[in-house]
């Protein structure tokens, strides 16, 4: 038997980690019947593993930028590509995971059918959905809760449920769409806490829209300040601070005062 | 972190006060049905005495239960295929917005069809048979059973349609888990008022178009002026409705949208 090298080694899949954006501009029709341009040629690469937040004021059009990425929308001009391969050959969306500003939960669904919704979508069977929205569910230190119905819940306890949706697919890259900001302040720094654990454990890419510089510096790599009307990069600031962070921490008031005064 | 609440029971106080309310209604209907019938003739009104040998009468010989479940079987046919039918069509004009767009006059016009036509269609197209009855049903419980679940494709949430959207979600998944579970509560209000239209609507039919069932055997009754017969299939029949309505839907609702009752009741 001949030693088929190829048929040993990991299959070539492209890394759904690493993306990148090459000359990305797009806009909508505005009243009136001009044309608004929201993005405005933007390029950016974002290495596997790591976390970066999409900072800017409102009308910045950080979210439409997250959504071509999730590749909801498509850009006028520019192309995004995920490991090297560009988004229309791009196949293996499932292993991208979105999370909303709102948690979205399904309310006639018990907290793991709702963790299962992610799966539905292909056509995995029902036994192994089980076991992995049941992991998921540990994951985010809800075990107990499974039975529990949505409006059951408390705001921190479904934003963890949200997160444990997003999870369960063990996706490559995980998109967030200011999905922290209507907890409050206390459950908000859990949230942020339970998503760098978790992101210990997994090392998924993240990238997420956020307007809270705050938020913004204590989980990120890397910043990418947009300035607003056309959206575009004003500068993309590395965050060197040692994890785990904390925004009293002189290093860290240097970064949040110096991305405040960015945007 | 709020724990997972029981659903709240009446007090027993309070049910205890309903059962005497009630008990206390159905005596004094039935004292007042026993004092007017004292004033009229038997085959014009008769006393509760009578029509209770009547109705002992029915159940003795099986012409009760025969007559019941021939009914009960065409009305659940009839309703059956027109809920089958009518859900997935409805789900589909709704979500499908060309199509609904489209077929959009159609459903009005059926409504205003008299269900007295569709049993004389009936008669001309299946003539006298078990077929007629279920065709009347149907094309009764079908318009209903649409127009209802069509309006509840509005009541879903966009956010979940995007979130299915997000998740690459194949559209007929996203028809059957998401759109199906928010058009329930509008089916089961559109099939409760279908079946009870359904019921009635086959008795008529089964009047002049049948040769067995509880609508035969009233004109029969009412023929050979039996009133005390018409009166005793006429309590069959509502303590039959009572039954389904207490027995069957109601406690199927309370299981389905169990998840809706505390959301609601803040």
């Amino acid at each position: 038997m001949s030693n088929n090298g190829a048929a040993i080694a990991a299959p070539n899949l492209p890394d759904a980690g690493a993306i990148a954006l090459a000359g990305i501009s797009k806009s909508f029709p505005g009243q009136g019947g001009e044309t608004l341009a929201v993005l405005d040629n933007i390029s950016l690469s974002v290495r596997s593993h790591s976390i970066v937040a999409l900072l800017g004021a409102s009308g910045c059009g950080k979210s439409t930028l997250l959504n071509i990425i999730a590749g909801l929308v498509r850009p006028d001009r520019g192309e995004v590509s995920f490991g090297g391969i560009g988004s229309a050959r791009f196949k293996a969306w499932r292993s991208i995971s979105y999370m909303f500003q709102e948690d979205r939960l399904l309310p006639w669904r018990t907290t793991l059918a709702n963790v299962e919704f992610s799966l539905e979508a292909g056509d995995m069977p029902r036994a192994e959905r089980h076991t992995r929205a049941r992991d998921a569910l540990k994951l985010v230190g809800l075990d107990g809760f499974e039975d529990a119905f949505p409006h059951q819940l408390s705001g921190g306890m479904r934003s963890r449920v949200a997160l444990a949706r997003s999870l369960v697919t063990e996706p490559a890259t995980l998109l967030m769409d200011e999905p922290f900001s209507k907890l409050d302040a206390q459950t908000r720094a859990q949230m942020h806490g339970e998503l760098l654990r978790i992101h210990e454990l997994k090392h998924m890419t993240i990238v997420f829209v956020t307007h809270d510089v705050e938020e913004a510096v204590i989980l990120a790599d890397e910043v990418v300040v947009l300035a607003p009307r056309p959206g575009r990069i004003r500068e993309i600031a590395p965050i060197d601070c040692a994890r785990p962070r904390d925004p009293t921490d002189a290093t860290a008031i240097q970064a949040i005062q110096h991305l405040r005064a960015l945007i | 972190m709020r724990q997972p609440q029981t659903t709240a029971t009446h007090a027993p106080g309070v049910r205890i006060d309903l059962i005497a309310k009630r008990s206390a209604l159905l005596v004094a209907l039935v004292g007042i049905w026993w004092l007017l019938s004292l004033r009229y003739p038997h085959y014009v009104l008769p006393g509760p005495l009578r029509v209770w040998d009547a109705l002992s009468l029915i159940i003795d010989n099986g012409d009760l239960w025969r007559n019941l479940t021939v009914t009960l079987k065409r009305v659940c046919i009839g309703f059956g295929l027109a809920a089958v039918v009518s859900v997935p069509l409805g789900i589909m004009l709704g979500a499908i917005r060309p199509l609904g767009e489209f077929f959009e006059p159609v459903l009005p016009v059926l409504n205003t069809v008299s269900s007295a036509i569709w049993a004389i269609f009936g008669i001309i197209w299946f003539s006298i048979s078990e077929a007629s009855i279920i065709f009347v049903v149907f094309m009764t419980a079908m318009p209903l059973i649409i127009t209802n679940v069509w309006q509840g494709t509005r009541a879903v949430n966009a956010d979940f349609i995007e979130l299915a959207h997000t998740l690459r979600m194949p559209g007929w998944k996203v028809m059957t888990k998401i759109y199906l579970p928010t058009v329930m509560p509008y089916f089961f209000s559109g099939a409760r008022l279908a079946f009870g239209f359904g019921w009635r609507v086959s008795l008529v039919a089964e009047t002049i178009g049948a040769s067995s069932g509880i609508g035969y055997r009233l004109r029969q009754a009412a023929d050979l002026i039996q009133t005390d017969q018409v009166f005793a299939w006429t309590l069959t029949m509502v303590a039959m409705m009572v039954a389904l309505e207490s027995g069957v839907l109601k406690p199927l609702e309370n299981h389905l949208f169990r998840w809706k009752k505390e959301a609601e009741t803040p």
